[in-house]
């Protein structure tokens, strides 16, 4: 795979940001200090160049534009590919919570209980952050249609997590619209 | 010199065996001829196969949770193929391992979304492994196009831009048909002949 001829440099698109972003987002909802381990991440992984601090990466995040306060200037591939490969990091260190929150193996109820205080932290964190106008949005609140948007979001995680998910999260986010 | 790699997850242990191909140049620590492997997916058999089982693993597993990603479920393993994967009914992954030898039904193993990760997560570990050097790999991930993503609008939502276009057309065509004719313009002769006439 590492002599595959390099991609084609090519932005993001709106879509790929918005799944990036709540990608990012779930990591958060995941873990309480997530929005510190982005930034320690960052920092660890030499994008302080990119990102000199967690304001400037808040807002590369703010090119989604399902938030609340959205940026409108493209988010450059450079930077795209560093919050992938946050991303990619993040999901490695939350693999075990990611793994259960997926696994048949795990007793019902508690499976159960692991899921509700999921969904709860990430819905507090879209209302917080993100316009409830979109309809992406409230699907993602949605009782009904939330539970199986919010597992495919983890399911992405879990499949983006470790040495070969960046370069499929990568293609993932490029897919056409 | 025989050498062992492993690759373990929660559910899954992936053990390669071989030694190092001395004649190719390599370092008496790589791995460069693989003999055998075996592969135990959490509470089942344990799977042993060669180069060629290692490589119809890979080249279905992969591009299967490629797709997964895009949220694209469709199968991978055509039926003459060694190892065959699609999703499964309730959820889940049939993962399908077929014998070489006559008489041997296919091993059929239900794996869940938790236990694909932990495969992937071992295959990928394995094939990024500096320390091989088997000529294993598998095409680099790449974007789906629009046609492999109908999953993602509903059939009336896909086709109903084209079909208002369509419709468009046609009523503009219509309504064209329904316009008087315009009259010709004069012929242009006369006047070029009366005008050389008072030169």
């Amino acid at each position: 795979m590492d002599d595959a001829p390099p991609k084609p440099m090519r932005p993001l698109s709106r879509r790929g940001i918005e799944r990036l972003d709540l990608m990012l987002l779930c990591a958060e909802a995941l873990d309480l200090n997530g929005g510190e381990a982005m930034v320690w991440l960052s920092e660890e992984m030499g994008y302080t160049t990119l990102f000199p601090n967690r304001v400037e990466l808040w807002k590369r995040r703010c090119c989604n534009p399902l938030r609340r306060s959205t940026r409108r200037d493209p988010l450059p591939q450079a930077e795209a590919d560093a919050l992938i490969r946050i991303l990619n990091a993040l999901a490695d260190r939350l693999y075990p919570m990611l793994r259960s929150l997926l696994s048949t193996a795990e007793p019902p109820s508690i499976s159960e209980q692991r899921w509700a205080l999921f969904r709860s932290r990430l819905a507090e964190l879209l209302r917080e952050r993100f316009n409830l106008r979109r309809g992406a949005v409230q699907r993602l609140l949605d009782p009904e249609q939330g539970p199986a948007l919010s597992r495919e979001l983890i399911q992405c995680m879990a499949f983006s997590a470790g040495p070969g998910g960046f370069e499929r999260l990568q293609a993932s986010l490029m897919d056409a619209t | 010199m025989k050498l062992t790699s492993r690759y373990e997850q929660t559910s899954c242990r992936l053990v390669l065996e071989g030694l190092p191909d001395l004649s190719a140049g390599q370092g008496a620590q790589t791995l460069g001829i693989l003999t055998g492997f075996t592969l135990a997916l959490a509470g089942r058999t344990e799977l042993e196969g060669k180069r060629e089982h290692l490589l119809a693993l890979m080249a279905v597993v992969l591009p299967y949770a490629r797709h997964l990603l895009s949220g694209v479920l469709r199968p991978f393993g055509a039926a003459d193929q060694a190892v065959a994967i699609s999703p499964a009914e309730g959820g889940g992954h049939t993962l399908e391992l077929r014998s070489s030898q006559a008489n041997t039904p296919p091993l059929t193993l239900q794996l869940d979304d938790a236990e694909l990760a932990d495969l992937v997560r071992c295959l990928d570990q394995m094939r990024l492994d500096p320390r091989l050097a088997l000529g294993l790999a598998v095409g680099s991930p790449q974007p789906l196009r629009r046609g492999e993503l109908h999953h993602r609008q509903p059939l009336r939502q896909r086709l109903a831009a084209p079909l208002v276009g369509a419709g468009a057309l046609a009523l503009a065509a219509v309504l064209l048909a329904l316009l008087p004719p315009t009259p010709r313009p004069a012929s242009t002769a006369a006047p070029t002949t009366a005008a050389a006439g008072t030169r």
